[in-house]
Parts: structure tokens; C-alpha cells; sequence
């Protein structure tokens, strides 16, 4: 398995200055101060403010579901999403829909950092000692009871990677304001379960455990339903590995990046 | 002899299923005579949302199960997905709206399509503020009302959809919408309009339900020297807001028209617009021939947090300190429960129904005693509730029978915002904005309220703040929906969750309820399909 994510990490590492063509490109930063303006104005009531989400999904992220790249993030706020809250823009111009698109891509766009160590240790340390593909996913290998971190270096910085490997109740990310991997404390009638959060309504709640099983159940046959909100259930690794190894890892995650 | 027989035998027919509506003025003061019926917004002219049906009650409501279903067609603008509509029954026919204007008719028995009718609507129709959503339809005699995204109300006829007449209300181009359903009384159609968000100036509008001509128009927001006008200053007026976007209720015995009113415009910078702004977050009371303003009362002097007050105005009678009085009680976006005099807008009571943190309570005359450092700022303000409030236009219900007032709740908090702005016609006109608490920080509750004290009986906690109203019958249960896509019964007298039913995409309507054949119905919508329960 190490010798398949070899390659793997050097094409990710090739592509990383290679900047892929955008419309975008041509924005200076008088742009991007006209396009927060617009924000504010058409997107913040849905938005937030900051772009952080509220009614309307968060924006603050490199990659949106419904925009994979540029044009389509253009081509969204001119038309719409069907079947969502998310409107046709139609007040907007075609050069401030471009303003505004550029303005939406700062939000989630990382400052590119410089790796604290050495990635290539940093992915032996993830597959030997650190264990780490006991829970995540990268390439389709490892099992998936954390997050996947495939992609992860699109989207975290070296702070936010370090302490999550030191300090994971720290580093809890959200959907819509809802924590990602929530552990959870059950009691039922047979047993007690810890797990992590997968899904919740009014009447039931889905767990995924720790070997990956996926229960479901109803509130009223639960004894105890406790929400653990600082807490994870990955183990923090600052007392496993040294300062070097950590350096090593979070260089290992920042170069898995998508192939754009 | 013959010919006599075939003519008996149609008529027969004809009266098996009428599969026409005939509406009458009288049947619409009625309404409550006909619980198998339900024949305006609210289902009464006291928008009490209460079904006297009792098939289905406590005891077998765990046995209730989906009968039909409709799917909506697939909506012909980006955007247009959500669905808000109170299908309206009557004489065998479900009259319902789709997204974002469509009228729709399907057999009760059923849900068999019997026709449907879209308006023709530009590409860049305006809906600055809000979703591209319709709320339903009014019926009267053979027609059926309907207002449109791009601000026109339209008149069909009820047996096949044909148009009798469509009158523009207002001009979209400047961001004026109808997102409402109508309100019928006697030869007139009453509605209001959305638009605040674009600077609009609000108004409640009268037409003749014949002809579409209109009889009368009271503007919310008042021009220099009218009664009002006092509480503005400059040309403030002009794009003031205060949109009337949600059906009102009716007193048929004093006549008068009860319409609520939204937020001032812009919505977060009131620095642009000094003074209390009447009437934005208040509610009117209208002399229904001629618009005249009888009363008003304002929840929200000086509104800066979007709090509109266009809740459903519930009517009851009761006794009050001795003496029997005509009341409205309103829960409001701004998270207090008010209880006013019907008959002069007398405040006579108001208490916090949800969290807040922007009053210190409401003086003897209902005005708020405002906290201070609540309002918008350029850095950010937490205030409860949020900019969506601790209701909002989702029905509340009351049942007459034991003096109980639901009320889905919102309890949320948001950062609010102010920023500059200019008012640009067919342009958002805000002024700043809100980031809400959301997620695992946001909850929502089914509230009962003694509806004369206001003073909570219990609640039912849901999972995220509700878009959803709640609907009691007298089977001693309470319909609600959630975002989470759960359909439930609560029992009534203890909020006990007695029946639920996962519907696979989030409720955004009002429960409503009908029979057919003797045969109750609950109805709710969930993601884009309308469900109607029944036990068998």
C-alpha cells in the first residue's frame, strides 16, 4: 500500500504551483473589495455576513459542493440551483457575478504554507506507527470512521492540522453549524455504545461505533442519549509521537491535494 | 317517463361528485360548520388553524398512515423548491399551489390530478429576501384566487383552471411579489405584498372579486401629513417596507380586517430611517369596505432585526378581568406573546414566549423596554432571537375547546451586522445582514400557551428551529413538522409524542385537515411531495 501512495504524493506535489485557468484570474483586489460589497448586499441574508452559512449553506471552504471550479461557481449565481433556496441572482451583471465569485473564493482559499517538515516520513509515520489508516481514508484505502483525509491539504492549514493531530477535541469542524464526528454516549436496554454521530431528527439517531458498525435507534427506547461536544474520539497524538514526527505528518497531509 | 328517469339519475350524479367548488361568502363565516371542509388560509376567518374532527385522536392516532401522495411537478424556475402551500379543500377538491405560482387541483379521494395552471412568468423575476414560494389560494363562489411571484392576482375558474381575470397588484421590476395566500370575504379579495428587502412601500390592497377591480389601497407606510407620518423623517417613507406578506383574519361582527405588517426597510441600518417608522411591525385593523385604518398596534417600534410581525392574528373570545372581551392574540417574531382588544387595539397583555435578550420586558402599554447595545453594529451583535425570529410565518393553532395556543418556536440567536447602503430600485436594501447560530447552538420547540396568560404548559423539543406551523383538532392532538423531515402527533395535553412519520425531505407548510367519505385526513407537505394521512 505505501508503494501506491508514492507516486501518488509526488504528482500531488508536481501540481502544486501549477494554477489551473479561470476566469477568475483577471480580478485585482479593487475586484474583490467591489465583490464583498455585492456579497453583503445579495448573499449575506442566506449566507452569513462572513459567508459562514446560515439559511444558506457555508461558503467559507475551497471546494462547494455545487461549484467544483470557477465557471460553474459563475455560472450558479447567474442560474440558480434547482430544487434548493439558492436563487437565480438576477440583479447582478455578468462582471459582478465575476466579482462576487472571486470575492466567494477568497473566502475558503488557503495562504499557501510552507511544510514544517518532511512529507515523505510524514507518510510512514501515518502508515506505520501512527496507525492512522485505522480510521481515515486516503485514495480509497484505510477505513473510513474518521474523516477522509484525501483531500485534506485543500482544505486545512498546518495549525489546524497540527492541532488535530495534538489536540482533536480542538479541531472539530462543522456542517451547518452541526460538529462533524460528534462522539456520542448511548445507553439502551442491553448495552452502553460510543460513537460517533453519523445522522439525528426528532425521533432517532444514527452512531457509527469504533469497528465501524452503523446502529440506529429510537430516542424513546434510549436510556441515555449524552452529546460529548469537547471531546473526540481519535486519541491525540502529542504524547505518541515527537515534535519532528508531528511536523512530519501534518507536511504529509498538506500534500494530499486534489489534482486541480 | 323515461327521459325523467335519465334526468334523476344525473342529478344524482352530479351531487355524487361535484368536483366544483361553490363557495360561498356564507360558508366561508361558516367554516367551522364544516370540518370536512377547508375553505380559507387558516381554516376560519379567526385563523384559529383548528380542525373539529376527532376520527383521529389520542387513542388511535399511532395507527395513522399515508393514503396518497402527490409529487410536485418539477418547477420551472432555478430556485423555486420550496413548498409552503395550505392545500385548501372543498366539494371534493384539493386545491393546492406549487413553486413558485402554480394552481393545482386533485381529486380528494385520490390526489388524481384535475387540473393545473402556471402563470406565464418572466426568467428574472424579482424575489429580493425571500425564496420563490406561494402559500396557497383563496376560494370563493366558483373561483379560485391566487397571487403570483410577479405581484399579479389572478382568478380561475374553480371547475377548470381557465383565467377570469389577472390584474397586476404591484410592479415586480421594483421588487414587489405575492407570496401570500389571499384572504376572501364578502365580494372581495384581500391581499398584501412582499418586498421590504428591495425598499419597497408596503400596502394592503382590496379588489372585487368579480371583476379584479380594485376598491381600495392602505398604505403601511404613511406619506408626509397622514395620521403616522409623524414617526418618519426626510423621504424616508418612500422606501420604508413594511410588507404585508402573510393572509390576515377577519371579525365578520365588527367588520373589521386584521392584517400584520413587516420590518422597516432597510432592515438593519435604522440609522437611515430615525423615528418608531409606523406601521411596520405592527398590526392594523382595516374597515374592510374601504381600507380606512381603525386601530394599530406596534410590536417593534423602530424595528433593526427583521422582526416583521406578519404572524397569523388569532381571534377568541373570553373572559378578561370580569368582562367579556373580543381578543386577537399574536406571537411575534420579537419572541413576545401578546393578547390585544380586538375591537380598539387595546393592549391587554404580553409576555416572553422564547428566549430573548433585546427587552427588558414590554411597559403597560406593550411598548418593549429596549436593552441597550441590541442593536446592529459594523462589528457584529449577538442578540436572541435571530434575524428569522422565535416564530415567523408558519401558523400557529388554537383550540377553542381548551383554551390552548400552539406555537412552533424558533430558538436561535444571531450575530447581526450593520453596513452602509443606498437604495437602488429592484436592488436588495438591507443594510447590513445576520449570521445565525446554527446547528448543534440551534434548537426548536412546540410550544402550548394557556392562551390568556400566555404561561407555557410544555413543550416538544425539535431538532433544529422549525419552518413549520402546527395544527390541533379535536381528537386532543397536535400536528407539527420539523426540518429533519419528521411528520408527528403530539397529545395535546402533555406534549407526548404519540405518532411520527419520517417523510424524507424537510416540512415547510401548515398542517391542514379534511374528510372525504367520512374518512379524516391530515395533510402536511415534506420536501416537494404532499402526504395525506388517514387511518384507513
Amino acid at each position: 500500500m505505501r508503494s501506491a501512495t508514492l507516486p501518488v504524493l509526488f504528482l500531488s506535489l508536481l501540481a502544486l504551483p501549477v494554477a489551473a485557468q479561470s476566469p477568475l484570474d483577471e480580478l485585482d483586489s479593487e475586484d474583490l473589495v467591489e465583490g464583498e460589497r455585492l456579497f453583503r448586499v445579495h448573499c449575506a441574508r442566506c449566507h452569513g455576513i462572513d459567508g459562514a452559512g446560515g439559511e444558506g449553506s457555508n461558503l467559507a471552504r475551497s471546494r462547494l459542493k455545487y461549484a467544483p471550479d470557477d465557471e460553474a461557481l459563475i455560472e450558479l449565481i447567474g442560474e440558480g440551483i434547482p430544487g434548493t433556496g439558492m436563487p437565480a441572482i438576477w440583479t447582478l451583471d455578468a462582471d459582478q457575478a465575476l466579482r462576487v465569485a472571486g470575492y466567494v473564493r477568497t473566502l475558503g482559499r488557503l495562504e499557501e504554507e510552507e511544510m514544517p517538515g518532511d512529507p515523505l516520513r510524514g507518510a510512514e509515520i501515518y502508515h506505520a506507527a501512527g496507525g492512522c489508516p485505522a480510521c481515515h481514508i486516503v485514495d480509497g484505502a484505510g477505513i473510513g470512521i474518521g474523516p477522509e483525509l484525501t483531500d485534506v491539504g485543500d482544505r486545512r492549514g498546518v495549525e489546524y492540522l497540527r492541532q488535530s493531530l495534538i489536540a482533536p477535541a480542538d479541531a472539530q469542524s462543522q456542517t451547518m453549524g452541526y460538529q462533524d464526528y460528534l462522539t456520542v454516549r448511548l445507553q439502551t436496554a442491553v448495552g452502553r455504545i460510543e460513537g460517533l454521530r453519523i445522522n439525528e431528527d426528532e425521533f432517532s439517531v444514527q452512531v457509527r461505533d469504533m469497528s465501524g458498525v452503523v446502529h440506529s435507534f429510537r430516542k424513546d427506547e434510549l436510556r441515555e442519549y449524552e452529546k460529548v461536544f469537547s471531546h473526540s474520539l481519535m486519541p491525540g497524538y502529542g504524547a505518541v509521537l515527537s515534535q519532528q514526527d508531528v511536523d512530519d505528518v501534518v507536511s504529509y497531509m498538506m500534500s494530499l491535494r486534489s489534482e486541480d | 317517463m323515461r327521459k325523467l328517469n335519465s334526468i334523476a339519475a344525473l342529478t344524482t350524479v352530479l351531487i355524487a361528485t361535484p368536483a366544483v367548488a361553490d363557495v360561498s361568502y356564507e360558508r366561508l363565516v361558516n367554516a367551522s360548520s364544516e370540518p370536512q371542509s377547508w375553505l380559507t388560509y387558516s381554516g376560519t376567518f379567526r385563523s384559529e388553524r383548528y380542525s373539529p374532527l376527532e376520527q383521529v385522536n389520542t387513542e388511535n392516532v399511532a395507527d395513522l398512515k399515508v393514503i396518497w401522495a402527490y409529487q410536485m411537478q418539477a418547477p420551472t424556475h432555478a430556485g423555486a423548491g420550496l413548498v409552503e402551500t395550505t392545500p385548501l379543500v372543498a366539494d371534493g377538491v384539493m386545491y393546492i399551489t406549487e413553486p413558485p405560482s402554480t394552481v393545482t387541483a386533485l381529486d380528494v379521494r385520490t390526489g388524481k390530478r384535475l387540473w393545473t395552471w402556471s402563470p406565464e412568468m418572466p426568467e428574472d423575476v424579482l424575489h429580493i429576501g425571500f425564496p420563490m414560494v406561494n402559500r396557497g389560494v383563496a376560494l370563493l363562489d366558483d373561483a379560485v384566487y391566487v397571487g403570483t411571484l410577479d405581484a399579479h392576482l389572478v382568478a380561475l375558474d374553480a371547475a377548470t383552471g381557465a383565467v377570469r381575470w389577472d390584474v397586476e397588484v404591484a410592479d415586480n421590476k421594483i421588487g414587489f411579489a405575492l407570496t401570500l395566500a389571499p384572504l376572501a370575504i364578502d365580494g372581495k379579495i384581500i391581499v398584501g405584498v412582499s418586498g421590504a428587502e428591495a425598499g419597497v412601500r408596503g400596502f394592503v390592497d382590496a379588489y372585487d372579486s368579480a371583476t379584479g377591480e380594485r376598491m381600495w389601497r392602505f398604505y403601511t407606510i404613511p406619506a408626509p401629513g397622514e395620521p403616522g407620518s409623524e414617526t418618519w423623517q426626510g423621504d424616508a417613507w418612500q422606501t420604508g417596507g413594511g410588507s404585508t406578506w402573510l393572509t390576515g383574519s377577519f371579525d365578520p361582527e365588527l367588520d373589521l380586517l386584521y392584517w400584520t405588517v413587516g420590518n422597516p426597510a432597510p432592515d438593519w441600518n435604522g440609522d437611515l430611517r430615525p423615528g418608531d417608522n409606523l406601521y411596520s411591525c405592527s398590526i392594523i385593523a382595516l374597515d374592510p369596505d374601504t381600507g380606512e385604518l381603525r386601530w394599530h398596534f406596534q410590536f417593534t417600534p423602530h424595528d433593526t432585526h427583521d422582526w416583521d410581525a406578519n404572524q397569523i392574528p388569532v381571534l377568541f373570545d373570553a373572559e378578561w378581568h370580569g368582562e367579556e372581551r373580543k381578543i386577537v392574540a399574536l406571537a411575534n417574531r420579537n419572541a413576545f406573546y401578546y393578547l390585544l382588544d380586538r375591537e380598539t387595539g387595546e393592549f391587554l397583555h404580553g409576555n416572553e414566549y422564547s428566549k430573548q435578550t433585546w427587552a427588558a420586558g414590554l411597559d403597560e402599554n406593550g411598548r418593549p423596554i429596549v436593552l441597550p447595545d441590541t442593536e446592529p453594529t459594523y462589528e457584529g451583535n449577538l442578540v436572541w432571537p435571530s434575524l428569522q425570529g422565535a416564530t415567523n410565518w408558519f401558523s400557529p393553532s388554537y383550540n377553542p375547546e381548551t383554551q390552548q395556543f400552539f406555537v412552533a418556536t424558533r430558538l436561535m440567536g444571531a450575530i447581526y451586522y450593520k453596513a452602509d447602503v443606498e437604495y437602488e430600485e429592484g436592488q436588495p436594501f438591507l443594510g447590513g445582514g445576520g449570521q445565525a447560530l446554527s446547528g448543534d447552538d440551534a434548537s426548536g420547540a412546540i410550544r402550548a400557551l394557556d392562551v390568556l396568560t400566555g404561561r407555557q404548559q410544555w413543550e416538544f423539543m425539535l431538532h433544529s428551529p422549525p419552518w413549520a406551523g402546527v395544527m390541533a383538532t379535536a381528537g386532543g392532538l397536535v400536528f407539527g413538522g420539523s426540518n429533519e423531515g419528521n411528520v408527528f402527533a403530539l397529545d395535546a395535553a402533555t406534549g407526548k409524542p404519540l405518532w411520527d412519520f419520517q417523510a424524507g425531505g424537510a416540512v415547510r407548510t401548515n398542517p391542514m385537515a379534511y374528510a372525504h367519505d367520512g374518512k379524516q385526513r391530515i395533510v402536511t407537505t415534506a420536501g416537494s411531495t404532499l402526504f395525506v394521512f388517514g387511518l384507513e
